[in-house]
C-alpha cells in the first residue's frame, strides 16, 4: 500500500504555490484561522497569526474557496496569480451556509437534496447541560429528546419519529467521522452524553435515511454528526477557560393533600411499623385518647397509605416518638426536604495553537454534578487532543484522542415511590436523620432494621441511599489517525481509522444484612465489568474536477470495516459472610457468575457523485454494499442507493429580486439497509443456576432462531424548499418526508402453546410521514447595533403500522400491570391497550352504586406519538449583551403515569381529601333503566370517598393513569455578555464573557395534574410508561469564558 | 481521457487492497455464539424441566402468577389472606395469573420435556429409553396441570415450534382427547422405563432409580383414570386393571417412601418456594383459614399441629377467606400461620403422594370401579397421610371422620392433599366435596361469589392464536370465563 502510494505520487506534478493575506472588512485587521481551500480538493490550509497563507496549486482553473465563521464565504479564481489578497466580509445573511454532511465532508448547503440541520457550539455553549444531545431539543425539528434525569444519565433521542418495532430507534453519533458507541441504558448514559461541551465545534442532524446513506445501517434513524474543535482559527497559541456552575431543584412538585395522615381507616398510629396489634397497657391508654375506646387496636404503619387521621394535632405515636406521643401536623414541606439542591460544575481549559503547518488544541474538562437525590453523584474526566499537520504539501495527518474517565460513588436513586407509597405526615428531615432517633425507634420483635416510617414494604431510603450503593468506574479512549494525500489538485486518498473502546466496573450492593421479620437475610452484592470497542477503518477516493466548464462532478469511492466487540463479565455474591465488605470471595453460598460475548463484523464499498450545474442544480447519487456476518452467508451482501437533486431557481431562472433574494427546491429518495444482532441464526439452549448448587442445568431457549434472515430496509422519500426573503432577513426551510421501513427483523411473539415464546423474522412495515419547517429571521435589526433573531420549528409525524408478520396483527412492545404498548396494525406504533370506563353513548362514564364500571374486553387508551414538536428560539444582542430564550413545544402524546394513579389511589393527592367522611358524586351517568333499554341520568349516589379514589387504581382501571403529555417549556433563558475588548486586554485576554443561564426554567402549559410529562422511565420501547421517576430538574447558574 | 483511468485504476486497486485484509470467509464462524451450546444432553434439561415445573405448581415465588399459594390453597381455604384479598383470595385473579402460569408451563417446563423425549426418542440424536421415559412421564404431568387449569389444551399440536414441520399456532383438543392421549403416554413411558436399562444423569426427583419413575408414571396414570371415571368408565376401568392386575409391570406407589417429590435444598434457587416467597421474600400475608382450623379441630386432628403454628395466645386460630383489606388486616397477627415444616428450604414439593394413591384406589372401589374394600382403603389413605408427617393416627380419628362415603373420602382427600392445592382445587371441581362453609357475611368476592371453575386462557392466545382459540372455547361448551365446568365434573 505504501509503495503504491509513494509510487503513484510522482506522477502527479505541483505547478505553482499560491501565497497571500486574508484582512477583515470591519477593522481592516488581519483575519488568523481562516479555513482557505482548493475548490474540488481536500486540500486547503488556514491563515496564521497575520492573515497569512501558502497553498500548493497545480492545473488551470483553480479557485479558492475562503471561510470563517461569521464571514461571507469568498471564491476566488487563481487565475495564474501566485499572490492573492482577501478582504473578507462578515455575513449577516449567512445564505451559503457551509454544513457538514456525510463523511465529515463540509457542504454547502444549497447543493443538499436532503435536509441537514446545524446547532452552533456557541448556542450548545451557551447554556451548559451535562449531557449535551438534551441542547437539541427544542432547536432542531423533529428532534425528540427525552431524559430521565439522573446525575451522568443518557437521553431517548427520536429523529423523525419511530421506524423500528424492535426497540432502538436512537440515532448513530459520529464524532469528527468516526462513529461512536452509543450506550442505551439511560441511568449510565454513554456516547454522545460523555462528550465535553466545551469541545464541541458544531453538531449536525442529518434527518432520516436520506441524509446518510453513506455511514451505513446504523444511519436509518438518522445521524447525529459531532464536529470537535481543533486548533484551527487561533493566533499562535490561545487558551481558553471556561468555567460554570448550576444548581438543580425538582421542576415540579405533586399537589399533595396535607389534611390526613398516613395509616387506614381515620388512624393514624406507629405501633412497631407494621401492622401490629396494640397490647401494651400504656400504648392502648395513649391510642385510646387519640381515637377513643372502641376503635380496632392495631397500629396502621403497616399500610403505606394516607387515608388516616385528620392532621389536628391530636397526640399520636409516629416512628421518631418512641413509647411517647406526638402532635399529628402537616408536613406540607416535606417534598422539599425530600430532595438535595443538585450541583453541576462544569471546568475546562482547552490550548490552542496553529500554523500554516496545522493546528492543535488539547483541552481539559471536568465535570463534577451531584443529584438531587441524596448521595447520587457522578463525574467525569475529559482530556482531548486534536492535532492536525501538513506533513508535506500533500500528505495530512489529522490525529484526534480523548480520555475519558467517569464514574460515581453511587449512581443509583430512588425513584420517587416515596411520595407515591407514603405518609403525608413524616418529615423526610427527620427521616435522613434516622441515626438520631435509633435509640428510641420501636420495632417488633424479630425485627432489626433502620428505622424509618414503616417496616411492612419500605426500608429507609436515605439509608439505602447510603449503604446500597450502585458505584460505577468507566474509563473510555477514542481515537481516531486520518491521513489525507492529494495525488494532485483533482485526486486525494484518505486512510482513517478510529476506535472507541470503554469498560466499565459496576459494583452494585443490592441488600444490606438484617433481620427481618425473624429472618436473618445477608448482605448481597454485584460486580459487572463490562467491556465494549467498535473499530472503524475506512478508506475513500475523492475526485474533484469539472466535465466542461459548468458541469463539476467530485466523485468518491471506497471501503469501510467495522467490527465490535462486547464482554460481560458478571458475579453476584447471593450471601456475604462480612457484612460491607464488597469481595466475591466474603461469600457465604456460590456466587452467580454469568458472562458472554458478542463479536460483529460490518464490511463495505461504496461510492458516491455529486454533479453541479452552474452552481444551480446538483446531482447526488450514492450506493453501498455492506457484508456483515450476522446474516446468513448466502443472504449477508446487500446494497442500497440513494439519489438527491438541488435546484437553486433564483440562480437558475436569474431571479435577483430583494424581496426572494434565494429560493431552492430539493428533492431525494435513498435506502438504508439494515443487518440483524448477533447469534440469531442457531437455535441455542440457556445456563440456569445449578440445582443444589451442584447439578447443572440448561433450558432451550423459547425464541425460535431464523437460519434465513434477510437484510431491513428502509426507504425514505423528502422534497423540500429552502427560501429566503427580504434581503434575507427571513427565511423559511421546509420539508416533507415519507419513510418505510420493511422486513424487519424481529422477534415475533407465537402461541406459547408451541413451546416457545417467539420466532425472529423479517416482518412488519412501519411508515413514518411528516412535515418539518423552520422559519427564521430577524425581525428587528438597527443601526445602533440592537438585534433580534427569532427561529420558529415544527415537526408533525403520522406513523403507522402497515404490516406486521403474516397472520399477526400484533406486536407488544412493552406491558405493565396489564397495560400495553402495541404496533398494531393499521395503528400507530405505541398504541395504548388495557381498561376503559364504561361510557354511555355521549361519552359519559357510567356509574354504579356511586362507582365507574369497567368496559368489557381491552380499548385503546391513546399513543405515545406526539401530534406534533415545535419550538421557538429568540435571540436579543446590544452591545455585547445576548438575551435568549427557547420555547420548547409537544403537542399530544399519551402517557401511561402509574405514578399519579397510584398516589390518588394511596390517598396523597389534594384531589383525594375532598369527600373523604363526606362520601363523593362521581362525574357522569347512572343507569335507571334496563341493562338493555338503558336509561341515563345524571350520577347523584354518593360513594364512600376511599373506594371512589380507589378507582384510580393504575394496576385494574388503567384508563385513569393516562394523561396527554402535551407541554410547552420555558427550556432555556441565558444572558450573556462580552466584556469588552478594552477591559479584556488589561488581563492580557482576546476575549471574556459572562453568563447567566436557567434551563427548564418553567412549564407554561401541561395537562398531567401532578408531574413534568416529559418523561422516559423505561427507555427504548417503553416509552409512554413512567411510575414516580425522579423528577425532571430546573437549573440556574453561571458561566465564565475567557479566552486568552 | 487519462484521468478517468487513473481513477478506475485507482479505485480498483484501493478496492482491491482494502478487500485483501478483510475478508467474509469468517463471518460464518463468528456468527456462532460463544455464549450458548447449540445442543446438550438431556442429563442437563432434565433438572430444569422439574424445577421449573414443580416450583410453578407449589409455588410460584412471583407475585400475581402464584398459582398454588393465591390460586388452590386459597380457594381451597387452607390459607387466607390478611391483606390483598384481590390477589386471590377473593377470586379476583390478575392477567399474568392467566398468562404466566400456562406460558411457564409450556415454555420453561414442557419444551424442555419435549426436547428430551425428541433427542432421547427413536431417531433421536442420543437415544435412551430411560430419558424418553422420563420425558414423557413429566411432560404427561405437566400437560394434565395444563388442561385441568384451563381445560381444552393444545396438546396433539402442541410443543412442535421447532418440529421438522413446525407448527407456531397449534389447535386445541378437548379435555377428553388430552385424557386419552396422556393416558396412552403414561402407557407408553412405563414401557420405555426399564430398570437396569440405560444409566440417567440429572435425575434431581429419583436420582436415577426408574423403578420409582415407573412408579410415578402408574400411580398417574391411574389417578386420571379415576378423574375421568364418571364419563368414561369403559375405558377408566381398563386402565385400572391393566395396572392393577399387574403389579410387576405396572409397579406403583406402595409405602411413603416411593411417593413423587421434589426434595429441595438450602442451595438457593433449589430451595422450596414458600420458603423463598415467605422467608426470603418476607411475606407475610397469609395466614389459617378458619373452614381448614375449624374442621381440623372439630375433628381433633393432630395435623393442624404440622399445618399450622399457634398464635401468640397458644390457641390455633384462622379468618375468613375473602375479607376486605380493611377486616382481613386485623387478623395479621391473631390469626395462626404456616407450619414451620412448610416454610424450611428443604420441605419436599409434593408431585403426588402415597395417599392420595391410596383414596384414587378408595373412591374407585366405592364406585365400583375396582374391586376390593373402599373402607379399608380408606383407613389405610388416612394412616398414610398422617404417616406422612410422622404421626399416628389418633383414637377416635375414624369415628369422628365417619364411614368411607364419596363426601367423607373427598373430605379427608382434601385434608391429606394440604399443601397441593391445586390437586385440591381439582377433585372440588370435580366432586363438589369437601363442602366449603357459607361465605362470611364481611367477604366480598368477584366471579360473583362463584368459587372459580377454571383459569381463563392467556390474552397471548387472543391474540396470536385466536381461530384455534375460538374451537377451544367451543370445545368447553361454555365461554371463556371461571364459570365453564370442566368435562370431567361428575
Amino acid at each position: 500500500m505504501v509503495i503504491w502510494l509513494l509510487h503513484s505520487s510522482y506522477a502527479i506534478a505541483q505547478n505553482q504555490v499560491v501565497t497571500g493575506k486574508v484582512s477583515s472588512e470591519e477593522d481592516g485587521l488581519p483575519l488568523p484561522g481562516v479555513s482557505v481551500a482548493l475548490k474540488g480538493t481536500t486540500i486547503g490550509t488556514v491563515t496564521g497569526m497575520e492573515g497569512d497563507f501558502s497553498l500548493p496549486v497545480s492545473g488551470e482553473n483553480n479557485t479558492l474557496i475562503f471561510s470563517f465563521i461569521g464571514m461571507l464565504q469568498q471564491e476566488v479564481p487563481v487565475g495564474g496569480r501566485t499572490e492573492i489578497t482577501i478582504v473578507m466580509a462578515p455575513d449577516s445573511k449567512q445564505l451559503s451556509e457551509v454544513v457538514v454532511t456525510a463523511f465529515g465532508i463540509e457542504r454547502e448547503k444549497k447543493a443538499l437534496g436532503y435536509t441537514v440541520q446545524e446547532v452552533s457550539g456557541e448556542e450548545l455553549a451557551e447554556v451548559k447541560t451535562s449531557n449535551v444531545v438534551n441542547s437539541l431539543s427544542g432547536r432542531v425539528a423533529g428532534v425528540q429528546i427525552s431524559s430521565n434525569g439522573g446525575p451522568g444519565s443518557g437521553s431517548n433521542i427520536v429523529i423523525r419519529g419511530s421506524s423500528s418495532v424492535s426497540g432502538n430507534n436512537q440515532p448513530l453519533v459520529v464524532v469528527d467521522g468516526v462513529p461512536i458507541q452509543q450506550s442505551s441504558t439511560n441511568k449510565y448514559g454513554g456516547g454522545i452524553s460523555e462528550i465535553n461541551p466545551e469541545d464541541i465545534a458544531s453538531m449536525s442532524v442529518l434527518k432520516g435515511a436520506n441524509a446518510a446513506a453513506l455511514y451505513g445501517a446504523r444511519a436509518a434513524n438518522g445521524v447525529i454528526l459531532v464536529t470537535t474543535k481543533n486548533g484551527s482559527g487561533t493566533k499562535g497559541i490561545g487558551l481558553a477557560i471556561s468555567s460554570s456552575a448550576t444548581f438543580e431543584r425538582p421542576l415540579v412538585k405533586p399537589d399533595f393533600q396535607n389534611t390526613y395522615g398516613g395509616g387506614h381507616g381515620y388512624r393514624t398510629w406507629y405501633s412497631n411499623g407494621r401492622s401490629a396489634t396494640i397490647t401494651d397497657p400504656l400504648e392502648i391508654a395513649q391510642y385510646q385518647d387519640a381515637y377513643g375506646p372502641n376503635a380496632p387496636l392495631t397500629g396502621t404503619a403497616g399500610t403505606d397509605e394516607s387515608w388516616g387521621a385528620p392532621l389536628d394535632g391530636r397526640l399520636v405515636r409516629q416512628w421518631w416518638t418512641g413509647a411517647d406521643v406526638a402532635p399529628l401536623v402537616p408536613q406540607s414541606d416535606n417534598w422539599d426536604e425530600f430532595w438535595e439542591t443538585g450541583q453541576t460544575y462544569v471546568n475546562s481549559i482547552a490550548l490552542t495553537g496553529g500554523n500554516d503547518k496545522g493546528g492543535f488544541r488539547l483541552s481539559v474538562g471536568r465535570l463534577d454534578q451531584k443529584g438531587i437525590m441524596y448521595n447520587n453523584d457522578f463525574k467525569r474526566n475529559n482530556i482531548s487532543l486534536n492535532t492536525s499537520y501538513n506533513l508535506t504539501q500533500k500528505l495530512k495527518a489529522v490525529v484526534s484522542g480523548e480520555y475519558i474517565e467517569s464514574g460515581s460513588d453511587n449512581r443509583g436513586f430512588q425513584s420517587g415511590q416515596q411520595f407515591i407509597w407514603s405518609h403525608r405526615h413524616v418529615s423526610w428531615d427527620q427521616l435522613k436523620n434516622w441515626r438520631d432517633y435509633a435509640a428510641v425507634h420501636i420495632q417488633r420483635e424479630g425485627d432489626d432494621l433502620p428505622p424509618n416510617w414503616q417496616h411492612t414494604f419500605f426500608t429507609n431510603p436515605f439509608y439505602e441511599q447510603e449503604f446500597l450503593t450502585d458505584a460505577n468506574d468507566k474509563d473510555r479512549i477514542r481515537g481516531s489517525v486520518a491521513l489525507n494525500y492529494a495525488f494532485n489538485d483533482k485526486l486525494s486518498l484518505l486512510l482513517r481509522s478510529g476506535t472507541d473502546l470503554w469498560s466499565d466496573t459496576r459494583i452494585n450492593v443490592s441488600r444490606f444484612e438484617r433481620i427481618s421479620n425473624g429472618n436473618f437475610r445477608a448482605g448481597q452484592y454485584s460486580e459487572e465489568v463490562l467491556r465494549n470497542q467498535e473499530t472503524n477503518h475506512d478508506l475513500i477516493l475523492t475526485y474533484a474536477g469539472t466535465l466542461s466548464p459548468d458541469i463539476s462532478v467530485t466523485a468518491q469511492g471506497g471501503g469501510a470495516f467495522r467490527s465490535n466487540y462486547y464482554k460481560r463479565n458478571y458475579a453476584q455474591v447471593e450471601q456475604l459472610v462480612i457484612d460491607g465488605l464488597y469481595s466475591l470471595n466474603n461469600n457465604a453460598s456460590p456466587n452467580i457468575n454469568a458472562s458472554a460475548i458478542e463479536e460483529k463484523q460490518v464490511q463495505s464499498l461504496f461510492g458516491s457523485a455529486q454533479f453541479g450545474f452552474r452552481e444551480y442544480l446538483f446531482l447526488d447519487v450514492t450506493g453501498r454494499n455492506d457484508w456483515s456476518s450476522t446474516l446468513p452467508a448466502n443472504n449477508n451482501s446487500f446494497f442500497y442507493p440513494s439519489v438527491s437533486l438541488s435546484a437553486v431557481l433564483t440562480e437558475m431562472l436569474h431571479l435577483n429580486s430583494s424581496t426572494l433574494p434565494f429560493a431552492k427546491v430539493r428533492g431525494s429518495w435513498a435506502q438504508v439497509g439494515n443487518d440483524a444482532d448477533p447469534y440469531q441464526l442457531a437455535q441455542i439452549f440457556n445456563a440456569r443456576s445449578p440445582w443444589n448448587a451442584s447439578v447443572p442445568s440448561f433450558a432451550e431457549n423459547t425464541t425460535i432462531a431464523n437460519a434465513t434472515l434477510k437484510p431491513e430496509t428502509t426507504t425514505g422519500t423528502e422534497i423540500g424548499a429552502d427560501l429566503r426573503f427580504l434581503d434575507g432577513r427571513i427565511g423559511l426551510d421546509a420539508t416533507y418526508y415519507e419513510q418505510v421501513t420493511k422486513d424487519q427483523i424481529l422477534g415475533v411473539e407465537i402461541s406459547k402453546a408451541s413451546g416457545y415464546h417467539q420466532r425472529i423474522l423479517n416482518a412488519g412495515k412501519v411508515s413514518n410521514k411528516g412535515v418539518e419547517l423552520m422559519l427564521f429571521g430577524s425581525p428587528v435589526d438597527m443601526p445602533n447595533g440592537f438585534k433580534w433573531d427569532v427561529t420558529l420549528n415544527f415537526a408533525r409525524n403520522r406513523n403507522l403500522v402497515e404490516e406486521l408478520a403474516e397472520g399477526l396483527t400484533t406486536y407488544t412492545l412493552y406491558t405493565r400491570q396489564g397495560v400495553s404498548s402495541e404496533a398494531r396494525v393499521g395503528q400507530p406504533y405505541g398504541t395504548f391497550y388495557g381498561n376503559a370506563f364504561k361510557r354511555s353513548p355521549d361519552g359519559q362514564v357510567i356509574y354504579e352504586n356511586g362507582l365507574p364500571k369497567i368496559a368489557e374486553g381491552q380499548a385503546v387508551l391513546g399513543n405515545i406519538q406526539p401530534d406534533w414538536l415545535g419550538g421557538v428560539s429568540n435571540a436579543f444582542t446590544f452591545k455585547g449583551i445576548t438575551l435568549s430564550a427557547l420555547v420548547d413545544v409537544k403537542k399530544g402524546g399519551d402517557i401511561y403515569d402509574e405514578g399519579t394513579g397510584t398516589a390518588r389511589w394511596t390517598g396523597q393527592y389534594a384531589e383525594t381529601a375532598v369527600g373523604r367522611e363526606e362520601g363523593v358524586i362521581g362525574k357522569g351517568v347512572r343507569n335507571i333503566g334496563s341493562a338493555e333499554a338503558p336509561v341515563y341520568v345524571p350520577n347523584d349516589v354518593i360513594a364512600d370517598g376511599k373506594a371512589f379514589y380507589g378507582y384510580n387504581n393504575p394496576r385494574t382501571y388503567h384508563e385513569s393513569a393516562i394523561f396527554d403529555a402535551s407541554y410547552v417549556k420555558l427550556r432555556e433563558v441565558s444572558i450573556s455578555y462580552s466584556i469588552p475588548a478594552s477591559l479584556v486586554s488589561r488581563i492580557r485576554a482576546q476575549s471574556a464573557s459572562i453568563s447567566l443561564v436557567g434551563r427548564n426554567l418553567a412549564i407554561l402549559f401541561k395537562n398531567t395534574p401532578h408531574i413534568d410529562p416529559e418523561i422516559d422511565a423505561y427507555g427504548g420501547n417503553a416509552q409512554g410508561f413512567t411510575y414516580g421517576q425522579l423528577p425532571n430538574s430546573r437549573s440556574i447558574g453561571a458561566g465564565l469564558n475567557v479566552a486568552f | 481521457m487519462d484521468i478517468y483511468k487513473q481513477l478506475k485504476k485507482t479505485v480498483f486497486l484501493t478496492a482491491g487492497v482494502f478487500l485483501a485484509g478483510a475478508c467474509t470467509d469468517k463471518f460464518e464462524e463468528m456468527n456462532i455464539s460463544p455464549n450458548n451450546p447449540v445442543e446438550v444432553s438431556s442429563a442437563v434439561l432434565l433438572p430444569n424441566g422439574i424445577e421449573s415445573s414443580v416450583d410453578r405448581y407449589w409455588g410460584h415465588n412471583a407475585r400475581y402468577e402464584r398459582l398454588n399459594l393465591d390460586g388452590g390453597m386459597l380457594w381451597m381455604q387452607y390459607l387466607s389472606r390478611n391483606i390483598y384479598s384481590n390477589e386471590g383470595d377473593n377470586y379476583s385473579v390478575n392477567p399474568s395469573f392467566h398468562n404466566n402460569n400456562w406460558k411457564g408451563f409450556y415454555n420453561d417446563a414442557a419444551l424442555n420435556f419435549q426436547r428430551i423425549v425428541v433427542q432421547s426418542g427413536p431417531g433421536g440424536r442420543n437415544p435412551n429409553t430411560n430419558y424418553e421415559g422420563i420425558g414423557l412421564v413429566m411432560r404427561s404431568w405437566v400437560f394434565s396441570l395444563l388442561t385441568d387449569l384451563y381445560g381444552a389444551i393444545p396438546y396433539s399440536e402442541a410443543l412442535q415450534g421447532t418440529a421438522e414441520s413446525p407448527v407456531y399456532t397449534p389447535k386445541y383438543d378437548s379435555q377428553e382427547q388430552v385424557y386419552a392421549g396422556l393416558l396412552e403416554d403414561l402407557r407408553l413411558a412405563n414401557e420405555k422405563l426399564v430398570v437396569g436399562g440405560p444409566k440417567v444423569s440429572g435425575d434431581v426427583m429419583f436420582y436415577g432409580d426408574i423403578l420409582r419413575w415407573k412408579k410415578f408414571a402408574n400411580s398417574l396414570r391411574l389417578k386420571l383414570a379415576n378423574r375421568q371415571a364418571a364419563k368414561k368408565p369403559a375405558e377408566s376401568r381398563a386402565v385400572m386393571a391393566e395396572i392393577l392386575g399387574d403389579p410387576a409391570t405396572y409397579p406403583v406407589f406402595t409405602n411413603n417412601e416411593d411417593y413423587a417429590v421434589l426434595e429441595h435444598t438450602s442451595a438457593l434457587p433449589s430451595n422450596n418456594e414458600w420458603h423463598q416467597v415467605m422467608i426470603q421474600g418476607s411475606r407475610t400475608d397469609w395466614n389459617m383459614s378458619s373452614t381448614l382450623v375449624d374442621q381440623l379441630q372439630a375433628l381433633g386432628d393432630t395435623r393442624l399441629t404440622v399445618f399450622a403454628q399457634p398464635n401468640k395466645a397458644g390457641e390455633y386460630a384462622g379468618h375468613a377467606n375473602g375479607l376486605p383489606d380493611a377486616i382481613a388486616t386485623t387478623y395479621l397477627s391473631s390469626s395462626s400461620v404456616l407450619g414451620t415444616a412448610f416454610l424450611q428450604p428443604s420441605t419436599p414439593s409434593v408431585i403426588m403422594s402415597y395417599a392420595e394413591l391410596l383414596f384414587v384406589l378408595t373412591e374407585a372401589a366405592l364406585d365400583g370401579d375396582i374391586s376390593g374394600d373402599a373402607q379399608a382403603y380408606y383407613e389405610q389413605a388416612i394412616a398414610a397421610s398422617f404417616g406422612q408427617y410422622g404421626l399416628e393416627v389418633p383414637a377416635g380419628y375414624l369415628g369422628a371422620a365417619g364411614p368411607a362415603t364419596k363426601e367423607s373420602i373427598m373430605t379427608q382427600k382434601w385434608i391429606a392433599l394440604f399443601g397441593q392445592g391445586v390437586e385440591a382445587w381439582t377433585e372440588y371441581r370435580r366432586t363438589g366435596f369437601p363442602v366449603l362453609p357459607p361465605h362470611d357475611s364481611r367477604a366480598v368476592f368477584m366471579n360473583d361469589g362463584e368459587l372459580p371453575s377454571r383459569l381463563q386462557y392467556p390474552s397471548s392466545e387472543y391474540s396470536l392464536n385466536q381461530a384455534q382459540l375460538d374451537a377451544g372455547i367451543a370445545l368447553n361448551g361454555g365461554p371463556d370465563n371461571m364459570k365453564t365446568k370442566m368435562w370431567w365434573v361428575e
